[in-house]
């Protein structure tokens, strides 16, 4: 007994390097649901504060661009309400409130934490359950897509970035009709793949790519990016799409958290198809 | 002496974490670089400290950086391996001689040589399990390995860089 305390006492500093680093593995490989929000809602306390107090300053950095972006917003906004659209003479009755029942909500949120030099990035955003977030809600900024949200505790919800391993959003080409999965590769924070284009579309550099609107996430045509290259192998069915992301996810600093009113309804029916086969 | 000098570690801690996480984390070229200044603090240590009592500073070091960034012990385990490569790199590159006591690793007591390539070594270590670790996987192993040495690179400029700007003025006889 006292030869085996010898023998760690001796081998104390690679001992407790060992420890240290399972300690460190436990964090890494833990790190899915449970031990994220858990240490989301720990960071809270302390950093989650630090990191608002500093995006309050660094955002006044941003302002100028940012009311640019919200007044260009607005006035699309503006163009689509029915009072402008009685300019137009017929588009009233499409747009009439009567006849057309809401499908989304949103929710504006600030983002506090924001990751894209990593493999798999996350951000953190200043809304949480009390606002009424949920997981798996999109996120969308006036420029594009930006992710699905993961995690959420009180005041704060994590969101996991389109920059993500597991990112894989149900994409469509505005000219043709063609729909795919869009993927991060890693790597160049600009740039994304497109899958499953099949073979036979006509495909253009520079052709824009939005949301299909197939998931119950996105709402339709919301600007992903646009084509930037493709390629297809010889004996492959599909197309291998390169597209430059259309929002610089180094600069977002305002979203919003999309809420699908009938999601409840469209899983219910989908889980319907899945029961009969 | 003894009380101004952990002071000044102190100070440096939450220096360091708070300029990595507010400053050098911003700082992104193309997605690829992100500068680790905060090993600095780890490199600054005394000699004297004990290596038990570095390990586990490196460890909080770490998993402060941690829970600003969100990367769940990353940081943590990547310090905690560079900590343990300490004592080995005064072994390689100050071939075995001890250090008078009052001595300070940086460039003012040891010269530019010993720190640099005791910077960079160490800065290599950290960067190699950091990056191993955050992408997990080694099918773009292209893009991993030059981030480690671009990093590597940019971050012993850096931290050679500050310590030249906080360098005492005064006397080396």
């Amino acid at each position: 007994m006292r030869n085996l305390f010898n023998f760690l006492y001796k081998n104390s500093f690679f001992f407790l390097f060992l420890i240290l680093e399972i300690i460190a593995f436990l964090l890494i490989f833990a790190n899915n649901s449970y031990q994220r929000s858990a240490f989301i809602s720990a960071s809270n306390g302390v950093t989650s504060s630090f990191l608002s107090a500093v995006t309050d300053a660094t955002d006044y950095f941003s302002l100028k661009v940012e009311n640019e972006i919200l007044a260009k917003e607005n006035a699309s906004l503006r163009s689509e309400l029915i009072e402008s659209n009685l300019w137009h003479g017929d588009s009233v009755i499409m747009h009439s409130d009567s006849l057309k029942n809401q499908f989304y909500t949103f929710t504006e949120a600030r983002i506090i934490n924001n990751n894209f030099q990593n493999r798999n990035n996350y951000l953190v955003l200043n809304k949480g359950s009390v606002d009424g977030i949920e997981a798996e809600m999109g996120v969308i900024s006036p420029g594009g897509v930006v992710g699905i949200v993961n995690q959420v505790s009180k005041h704060f919800s994590s969101v996991i970035s389109i920059l993500h391993n597991k990112s894989a959003i149900d994409a469509k080409i505005v000219s043709n009709g063609y729909t795919g999965t869009t993927h991060w590769q890693g790597g160049d924070y600009t740039m994304g793949l497109l899958n499953n284009i099949p073979s036979h579309a006509v495909l253009k550099l520079g052709d824009t790519v939005v949301t299909s609107g197939n998931s119950t996430i996105f709402p339709p045509e919301i600007s992903i990016g646009v084509i930037k290259d493709f390629s297809l192998k010889p004996g492959e069915n599909f197309y291998s799409v390169d597209i430059r992301y259309s929002v610089d996810y180094n600069k977002i600093s305002h979203v919003y958290i999309v809420h699908n009113l009938y999601k409840e309804e469209l899983l219910k029916i989908r889980e319907g198809e899945e029961d009969e086969k | 002496m003894k009380s101004k000098l952990v002071f000044i570690i102190v100070l440096r801690f939450i220096l360091l974490i708070l300029a990595q996480v507010f400053i050098f984390n911003k700082i992104n070229l193309g997605g690829y670089l992100n500068p680790m200044v905060y090993l600095m603090f780890i490199l600054l240590l005394p000699f004297e400290i004990p290596k038990n009592l570095v390990l586990v500073i490196s460890f909080v070091l770490g998993l402060s950086i941690d829970l600003f960034t969100g990367s769940i012990g990353l940081h943590a385990g990547a310090a905690t391996f560079m900590a343990f490569m300490r004592p080995l790199s005064f072994r390689l590159i100050s071939s075995g001689r001890d250090f008078e006591s009052g001595i300070l690793p940086g460039i003012g007591d040891l010269g530019y040589v010993w720190f640099i390539s005791y910077t960079l070594f160490l800065t290599f270590f950290h960067q190699l399990f950091y990056f191993t670790f955050e992408s997990f996987s080694f099918s773009d192993i292209g893009i991993m390995i030059f981030r480690i040495i671009i990093n590597t690179l940019l971050t012993t400029i850096l931290i050679v860089l500050i310590d030249l700007l906080f360098k005492p003025q005064v006397k080396r006889k």
